[in-house]
């Protein structure tokens, strides 16, 4: 009985004492990022990594996504009549929701296990306390641009999803159902707003970015220096950041859309 | 004997159980000194603290004559570009060349152009004999090779202080060889004063100027190498013997063997 208290007590103890590691550990890391020649050649490098390599992954995903939206949407629409709609239907769709979800759960999986992995890997091989020792704060060096490197990647790759889906939409709905191009932009057009749909999705895609990041260098740098616990750290990055971008998403949403 | 590293009264616990209770030790400039004691009794934790990777729960250490329990961040990192670890996996940077790694210290530290940092890079790496695989990747090289191209980049910026955990961990015969004297002739050419954690008590004895041996939390035997050889507790014997049974028991506790048996 009092085993079962004392172990719920430590866990939320454990809990906490992460929460306020990792607080520490990003504004170490956020504002440690140096703006030198040096420092931005390794920010470049790395968003060559966690960006440009997702590319291929967000790409054919926002593809596919589109296309299959466009497929079920005119399957419900011309129900009604309103397959024109579809341009329409798609856009805010994606631009709303599934471009920054979609995207931040696929960073999360593959930028984001692999940052957690690298990071965890290199603190196992003692790389990180060797550049400790020689006096390189290794949140300065190693970290910092991998955190920026996926803040700024994160809202880049979901506008690239997202008008790649658009234009899956379109090869779908225009050229395959055959649903009027006059009437798939010009609906879209009307009904798709810059600043209350495109910038708050751009803005969720930010928010996505930064914890997505966060979660996958924080559970690199703070994990247990084994095989087991790279493997338990890769796992709880993908976990944990889906789970905070599902939420947050819903968060976000109500405050942004419910007036709407 | 002027030391460089002092340690006063050291504590440290993890977690419940207590890794150092009271410990003192003195390690003098200029020698090389061995620090040996039975498996998981704190030696590599023992370089993390004087390395400032840790912080004592009690105690003080000086490091040249300054207390380094009350460094803020900013003097730790000043204070070491003048202090070296070799890990016992070497800890090459994986994605760097050997060249790149020895490379690392000297760009981060000094604004020395680029072909001053070859020359220097070169040098220490013709001292350890890798100079020709200047260009290979850290996965390419043999483990002595590796170890050997981390000692290259400790000595890069020219430390005080060099720390070695386990150097001999696991090395063939020649290898061994080579670091037993790379590290010896490295500590007189430079003036170095060398801190060498290991249980090879051979090795480490035939090389070191004073040796210190650490079991229970504190210090049980400490001098010249001959020194503890000839005289020491049981303790002390046990360990530099390699002896099963003593102080450190052979059998595990265990109640009446023939009652165990026929009872």
């Amino acid at each position: 009985m009092f085993e079962l208290i004392r172990k719920t007590g430590q866990i939320g103890l454990d809990f906490s004492a992460t929460i306020g590691r990792s607080g520490v550990f990003f504004m170490h890391a956020f504002f440690g990022l140096a703006l030198t020649l040096k420092g931005l050649r390794l920010l470049v490098h790395q968003i060559y990594k966690i960006g440009v390599l997702s590319l291929v992954i967000i790409v054919v995903s926002g593809l596919f996504i589109g296309m299959v939206l466009a497929l079920q949407g005119y399957n419900i629409l011309i129900d009604y009549g309103s397959e024109q709609a579809i341009g329409q239907m798609v856009a805010l769709t994606l631009v709303r929701e599934l471009g920054p979800v979609v995207t931040a759960l696929l960073f999360a999986g593959r930028a984001g296990s692999a940052l957690t992995a690298e990071i965890g890997l290199m603190k196992a091989t003692e790389q990180l306390s060797s550049m400790e020792m020689m006096g390189v704060d290794p949140l300065k060096r190693v970290i910092a641009p991998r955190l920026w490197a996926g803040f700024i990647s994160m809202p880049l790759l979901a506008v690239i999803f997202s008008a790649v889906g658009v234009f899956g939409g379109m090869l779908v709905g225009v050229d395959w159902l055959g649903v009027f191009e006059g009437s798939f932009w010009a609906n879209m057009q009307s009904s798709v707003e810059f600043s209350d749909d495109v910038l708050n999705g751009v803005i969720k895609s930010v928010v996505f970015g930064l914890v997505c990041s966060w979660i996958a260098v924080f559970q690199g740098y703070d994990l247990v220096p084994t095989s087991e616990g790279i493997s338990i750290a890769t796992t709880k990055t993908v976990v944990y950041s889906s789970l905070a971008v599902l939420g947050l998403d819903f968060i976000l949403t109500a405050v942004m859309f419910s007036s709407v | 004997m002027e030391s460089y590293i002092e340690i006063k009264k050291l504590c440290f616990k993890r977690g419940h159980r207590s890794i150092f209770n009271d410990l003192s030790l003195t390690i003098p400039r200029g020698k090389v000194t061995a620090i040996m004691g039975p498996s998981g009794i704190g030696k590599t934790t023992l370089l993390r603290l004087i390395g400032g990777q840790l912080k004592p729960d009690s105690g003080e250490i000086y490091l040249d004559g300054k207390n380094v329990c009350q460094f803020n961040r900013r003097e730790w990192f000043a204070a070491r570009k003048k202090m070296g670890m070799l890990f016992q996996s070497g800890a090459l940077f994986s994605d760097l060349t050997v060249y790149e790694n020895i490379a690392f210290p000297l760009r981060a530290h000094t604004k020395l152009p680029e072909d001053m940092i070859r020359d220097i890079v070169l040098m220490k790496l013709h001292a350890v004999g890798l100079r020709g695989a200047r260009e290979l990747m850290p996965s390419e090289l043999s483990g002595g090779m590796t170890r050997r191209a981390a000692l290259a980049r400790t000595i890069a910026l020219d430390p005080e202080l060099i720390m070695y955990d386990e150097p001999f961990a696991g090395q063939d015969p020649i290898a061994m060889g080579v670091l037993v004297q790379l590290i010896r002739l490295l500590n007189d050419a430079l003036g170095l004063t060398s801190a060498l954690v290991s249980h090879d008590i051979a090795e480490a004895l035939s090389i070191c100027d004073h040796a210190i041996i650490i079991a229970d939390g504190r210090v049980i035997g400490e001098g010249k190498s001959s020194d503890l050889k000839k005289g020491g507790s049981p303790l002390v014997k046990q360990f530099l013997n390699g002896l099963p049974d003593g102080p450190v028991p052979f059998h595990y506790p265990a109640g009446d063997y023939r009652t165990d048996l026929l009872g």
